[in-house]
């Protein structure tokens, strides 16, 4: 449908391109007004390249570790490079800090605030309808402590490096003489970086959603946010506890964790497994959301069973904090107590299966277009699934005896956190680029990469299940030579993979300079984000939006004249409202 | 990096030799369990993958409409479908979480009568202890008879894991940690004793140690099953493994130990404590050529007869009594730059073994084989004359 041919009696809406003064990113210039930024949108960006300057940092980190793996007497920190920087270093103990590294890395400073706090920040008030978050310098404090976490951890590399795997169970983390206490001081901060955001997304969804905005109404991304938030308030003070608590034993001997002063070491995984297992649906959870979006939207389709996804996302926050203790199962518990603990592991399965299938549904007889975050949401599924599925192998008690702490389970988490996460923040980031930058990038481009990534991360990761249900344990500098040819396998995997997110890297840098004007509704979505021009002004809506059901596609019209979406609706007076004030109405004037 | 290539295209070369299969080799009562389960979950999980697949792709194919095109229907919810596959999954995991405890169950039910060894595990290595002074890094069992192993770590938290046995249970300092497993295939015997001696003698002149992964047999001629440790325990994680040795019978098992039970009456006490040197532990901590990369302990090499910095900055001679005090007590005098992290060998060594440590220790030494060492160890071999002594005798009640 043309624009001319718009029946009498509806009208076309579509906000059109920006002016300079109304887009974010250029209402004001000059660094400061970004240092001291107040604007959700702003520090979402801020927190895009603080997240992925950490995901190129613990990425090339985890080349590293694959190029070392080549070959079983290991290969890249045995070469004399290695020796001339580090000389009193052997190649093992490179090794065990620089897989610490890649893991705290991607753990502390990646994957927990990719999707929640860099697009979570961007997006959350825009598809609420909401002009900023409630807490907008609290916000803003989020960031820095980010910044502040990220920079002890570098401390820690400098200094002497940390050598105690991401987890820091004691009691090696309490004799080692690598710098624990820099890094956990980081994880410290952090956390309350963690904390702040999910305060404040709590508060912004309960009280700033405008008229019209039922909870049911919310796009799922949202329930999804407000699931993490949930899990991020409750669960991120015991990991602070925790930390303080093992600072204490390292420096004063108090007793809590370590056996040589009447301590128990596994206390420490109790508690540390309290907080890290619910961590882990703060890493997946955000990602379900964003699949939810994507799928019903380029599948031009109603979300299937919207209330199912949304109350799964609560029931996997509430049923998370239940599961810790599978991390466990062979440490030495009571017999009881692991059954219990095996028996509560399966039913977070059960939401989780129902979300794919639910998207599985969504795509049944949509109108399904191709475009890179599609790309990137069904590569999502196809990796999710293999990770869930293999999680029934470890959280059976007899097989996970045989697979526990093996590269099994490796393999098993990294089709979790990067096959769900990444791939989702990656899919995310391009169903939103237009959005936040007001571009559109090369769409034949960001395929290969979605490709790329798909392949490089089965041939890294799938040789890993086969090592470990043969027998080969994780976190191992070197190895027997019987593992060589699927370790060698797995690193031509990790070499692919790379390249992969380097496509896909380019194709967004290039975009920015080269790309053409995004139009406000590039992909036919109906959530409000793209009722507002990209990039959106500096208020997000000029006044509070009409606020409809998020998946109704009805009165959303391809218009070839235009090549664009718009919106067609049946004409309606509005009583027409004052400007806004300057500033927004919570901003305590 | 290019000759690396062959064995990157060839992925599956090391298991087409008649190791197709998915695991190692099954060689105690928990693997057919464990496999059984492993099968039954994966057979479910593929089909349910397959079905997702094939939708999936299915789908993607299928509905793949133009630009602008709407989707041929909006129906957004069906009660019933959601609620058959909300619940009906279940019903197999429950199956799953059943057979998975009772296969649980099993690795922590130890029968009566089980025969019993110590397992002490430390950084990074293994000491098996079966009784009487006679500990081995190797672990060796009997076939078809249960065994329970009683674990202490004397540091870090260690994993005590056997792929072949389908077992793994973490080894937590402060305190004893129990696992039992009934192995089912004995290992062969594939190399004659001339040819081990022969192995030996090389072994000697090259002071090479024992290659278990290249030899693919143990230093009695043995097949072996591999053991590894598990859980991170740092610098060394990757390098403490062991193997494991199942006889056809008690007897055979016992003349094993016997075989390591003390030092031969015509071996040099340096010779046996280059033995202890390897296979009590001390070469993963103390290099004994002047190595200090990748050590966590001084290098033994010219340590004996020589002034040592301390800690808290005090001097000691490097004498007898400081070899034996620091192998007892290792915490007491702690040399300069190194961390108090040595265990102690109090009760794990008999007096001859420390003597034939110290020994071993002097040979390193170029100063060490002065006038007065010499003294000094000959007055150590009266002193061990008495537990030796002892020692025997306790062996040969325990016989009868």
């Amino acid at each position: 449908m043309s624009v001319g041919s718009v029946p009498a009696g509806y009208e076309v809406k579509d906000p059109g391109y920006p002016t300079p003064e109304e887009n974010y990113l250029t209402n004001s210039r000059g660094l400061l007004t970004w240092a001291f930024t107040l604007d959700h949108k702003r520090i979402g960006v801020m927190y895009l390249v603080g997240v992925s300057v950490s995901f190129l940092v613990a990425g090339l980190l985890a080349l590293g570790i694959r190029l070392h793996l080549f070959a079983p007497e290991g290969w890249l920190f045995n070469n004399s490079f290695f020796k001339w920087l580090a000389p009193d270093k052997a190649p093992n103990d490179i090794y065990n800090q620089v897989f610490t590294l890649h893991g705290a890395i991607m753990v502390f400073l990646f994957i927990i605030p990719s999707i929640p706090a860099a697009l979570g920040n961007f997006l959350v008030p825009v598809m609420l309808g909401a002009k900023d978050v409630a807490f907008p310098r609290l916000n803003l404090s989020s960031f820095y402590l980010w910044v502040a976490g990220a920079v002890f951890f570098v401390m820690a590399l400098l200094a002497s490096g940390l050598d105690t795997g991401w987890t820091f169970y004691t009691p090696y983390s309490t004799t080692t003489d690598t710098s624990v206490i820099m890094a956990t001081t980081g994880a410290f901060i952090l956390g309350f970086s963690s904390i702040f955001t999910g305060l404040n997304f709590i508060v912004t969804i309960n009280t700033m959603r405008p008229p019209g905005m039922t909870w049911f109404r919310m796009p799922l991304f949202l329930w999804a946010t407000y699931s993490t938030s949930i899990i991020q308030v409750l669960a991120t003070p015991v990991l602070g506890i925790t930390l303080l608590l093992l600072i204490a034993e390292r420096t004063m001997h108090i007793g809590i964790f370590d056996p040589e002063y009447n301590g128990d070491p596994v206390t420490y995984q109790h508690f540390f497994w309290f907080y890290s297992h619910p961590a882990v649906y703060i890493m997946i959870l955000p990602a379900f959301g964003v699949i939810s979006e994507l799928i019903s939207v380029h599948s031009h389709k109603r979300i299937f069973g919207y209330r199912f996804i949304a109350y799964s996302s609560i029931a996997i926050a509430l049923l998370g904090f239940l599961v810790w203790g599978h991390h466990m199962f062979t440490a030495g518990m009571g017999p009881m107590t692991t059954i219990i603990f095996s028996a509560l592991t399966f039913t977070v399965s059960v939401p989780s299966a129902i979300k794919v299938f639910n998207w599985l549904a969504t795509m049944y007889k949509g109108a399904i277009s191709l475009t890179t975050p599609m790309c990137y949401a069904i590569a999502f599924i196809f990796l999710f699934t293999i990770g869930g599925l293999t999680g029934l192998h470890l959280g059976t008690l007899a097989t996970d005896m045989h697979l526990h702490d093996t590269y099994f389970v490796v393999a098993h988490f990294h089709y979790v956190m990067v096959g769900g996460t990444l791939v989702a923040f990656l899919g995310a980031v391009f169903h939103w680029w237009p959005k936040m930058f007001g571009r559109m990038y090369n769409e034949l481009w960001g395929q290969i990469s979605a490709v790329i990534v798909f392949l490089g991360f089965n041939l890294t990761f799938l040789p890993q299940f086969v090592l470990g249900s043969r027998g080969m344990p994780r976190r191992y500098a070197t190895y027997d030579p019987e593992f060589a040819g699927l370790h060698a396998m797995s690193t031509w995997g990790a070499l692919l993979l790379g390249v992969g997110l380097f496509v896909a890297l380019i194709v967004l840098l290039v975009s920015l300079f080269k790309g053409k004007k995004a139009p406000a509704n590039p992909w036919g979505a109906a959530t409000l984000e793209w009722a507002c021009t990209s990039p959106p002004p500096f208020y997000n809506f000029e006044r509070a939006p009409v606020v409809g059901d998020p998946y109704e596609f009805g009165d959303i019209q391809w218009d070839g004249a235009s090549d664009r979406y718009v919106k067609v609706e049946p004409k309606r007076e509005t009583i027409p409202t004052e400007k806004p004030s300057e500033s927004p109405a919570h901003a305590g004037e | 990096m290019l000759n690396m290539i062959p064995a990157a295209i060839m992925p599956l070369a090391d298991y087409t030799d008649s190791k197709l299969s998915f695991f190692p080799e099954s060689a105690s009562t928990f693997s057919s369990d464990s496999d059984w389960i492993f099968y039954f979950i994966s057979i479910v999980a593929l089909i349910f993958f397959i079905a997702i697949v094939i939708a999936l792709f299915g789908f993607t194919v299928k509905y793949k409409k133009a630009k602008g095109m709407a989707a041929e229907s909006q129906t957004d919810h069906n009660t019933t479908i959601e609620l058959v596959w909300s619940i009906g999954p279940s019903f197999l995991l429950i199956v799953m979480f059943y057979f998975g405890a009772q296969g649980y169950l099993a690795h922590r039910t130890i029968p009566e009568g089980s025969y019993e060894l110590g397992v002490d595990a430390y950084k990074w290595g293994w000491g098996i202890n079966y009784g009487k002074f006679v500990i081995h890094p190797e672990l060796h069992v009997v076939a078809g008879e249960p065994t329970k192993l009683t674990m202490t770590s004397s540091d870090v938290i260690h994993s005590l894991y056997i792929p072949a046995f389908r077992v793994k249970k973490d080894i937590v300092p402060g305190r004893y940690n129990y696992m039992w497993f009934k192995a089912t295939k004995p290992s062969e015997k594939v190399v004659t004793d001339e040819e081990l001696e022969q192995l030996a003698a090389k072994d000697a002149e090259t002071n090479a140690s024992w290659n278990y992964d290249e030899r693919q047999f143990t230093p009695d001629g043995y097949t072996f099953y591999d053991l590894y440790c598990t859980e991170y325990c740092g610098t060394n994680h990757s390098e403490m493994q062991t193997v494991v040795v199942v006889h056809e019978t008690r007897a055979d098992l016992d003349a094993w130990i016997k075989k390591y039970s003390k030092r031969a009456s015509t071996e040099s006490p340096a010779s046996y404590g280059q033995k202890l040197y390897e296979r009590r532990g001390c070469k993963t901590c103390h290099s004994i050529d002047g190595t200090k990369v990748g050590y966590v302990g001084p290098t033994w090499k010219d340590l004996a007869g020589t002034s040592r910095p301390l800690a808290n900055g005090d001097e000691v001679l490097a004498d007898e009594n400081y070899l034996r005090e620091s192998i007892l007590n290792p915490k007491a005098k702690i040399a300069a730059g190194y961390q108090p992290v040595m265990p102690s060998y109090k009760g794990q060594l008999t007096d001859d073994d420390i003597y034939s440590l110290v020994e071993y220790i002097k040979s390193l030494s170029e100063s060490g084989s002065g006038g007065e060492a010499e003294a000094d160890a000959g007055e150590g071999t009266e002193e061990d004359t008495s537990p030796g002594a002892n020692d025997e005798q306790a062996g040969d009640e325990a016989a009868q």
